[in-house]
């Protein structure tokens, strides 16, 4: 895979951001298993996320 | 419910009582005083024999739920706090005459089978527990004893998770914490390394820096035992194993 192609899929869930840096958290969707990034800010702010594939809301 | 909003509520409560016998002693002649004694000692009695259950404590009735309501009820998993935060305003179900936020039982039950659905995903021993608070450390090492994570209860020390000269160094894929404000030195770690962070939530706590949410009462002895009792079954009826566990096991004595 290249740079261009996994900095594409290290998008944050909630704002979209592209997601450089520590402090983020990567997992698996609690529902469906799918891949989930989250970017510090949107952790630390508690902002909501939802899975683009099963539509679960977290945190 | 912290052990200064118990002391209120006992001080709220027993407040009326001494002032009507005030009262009584006053005006009424000694055999009223007697009687009114005794009526006093049958409604006691009648209290602590059958305890009155709150029933409004979800929004759907017939909820499918893991263990029946009452279960939940008479361990008070659905007891907030006095103080609720944004954050945990939407699983919080209604407000007491007393001033308690009271938590959406059904959705406890939802993100106990959510979690333990996720953290079926990790290998048993990357996964960590922390708790500091007293009557969580009990289930939260009997939890990892259940499922085959790591338990870090009592004081995190620092560096748990970031320093590797420190001996007790780990590197877990994920972290459960019973408390995100006791335990916040966990979550803090949690943050530095990138992991995945699970936490029990009161209605006074903020979600900062948490992935997940359970919203239960996570002060109450007999509320954690179940929480965690639950997550320990699901988590192994998830990954195929035969949950072997009673409730009692999980409850840390007085």
């Amino acid at each position: 895979m290249s740079q261009s192609d996994s900095s594409e899929t290290r998008q944050c869930v909630s704002c979209g951001i592209n997601i450089a840096g520590t402090n983020a958290a990567r997992f698996n969707c609690p529902d469906c298993g799918q891949l989930i990034f989250r970017c510090a800010t949107c952790r630390k702010q508690s902002n909501l996320y939802e899975c683009s594939s099963c539509g679960f809301m977290g945190p | 419910m912290s052990d200064n909003e118990e002391g209120l509520e006992a001080e709220t409560e027993a407040s009326p009582d001494a002032e009507a016998d005030a009262e009584v002693d006053d005006d009424a002649p000694p055999a009223a005083t007697e009687a009114a004694d005794t009526e006093d000692a049958e409604e006691a009695e009648a209290e602590t024999a059958t305890p009155v259950l709150d029933e409004n404590v979800m929004p759907d009735e017939e909820a499918d739920l893991l263990i029946p309501v009452e279960e939940y009820l008479q361990s008070g998993v659905h007891i907030g706090t006095q103080q609720k935060t944004e954050s945990m305003e939407r699983f919080i179900h209604r407000v007491r005459t007393d001033g308690l936020y009271v938590l959406d039982v059904s959705q406890t039950d939802r993100r106990i089978r959510t979690a333990a659905s996720f953290l079926s995903n990790y290998a048993p021993e990357q996964i960590l527990v922390a708790s500091s608070r007293q009557y969580g450390r009990f289930p939260a090492e009997k939890f990892a004893e259940a499922v085959g994570a790591r338990a870090r209860t009592g004081r995190f020390i620092p560096g748990t998770l970031t320093n590797p000269k420190y001996d007790g160094y780990i590197e877990p894929d994920v972290v459960v914490v019973t408390d995100p404000i006791g335990d916040s030195q966990a979550v803090k770690e949690a943050i530095t390394v990138g992991i995945p962070v699970v936490a029990m939530c009161d209605s006074n706590n903020t979600t900062s820096n948490v992935d997940l949410v359970v919203p239960t009462n996570n002060k109450g002895r007999k509320a954690l035992s179940v929480v965690y009792w639950l997550l320990a079954n699901e988590t192994l009826d998830r990954r195929g194993a035969e949950p072997t566990y009673a409730l009692e096991d999980f409850e840390t004595e007085l």
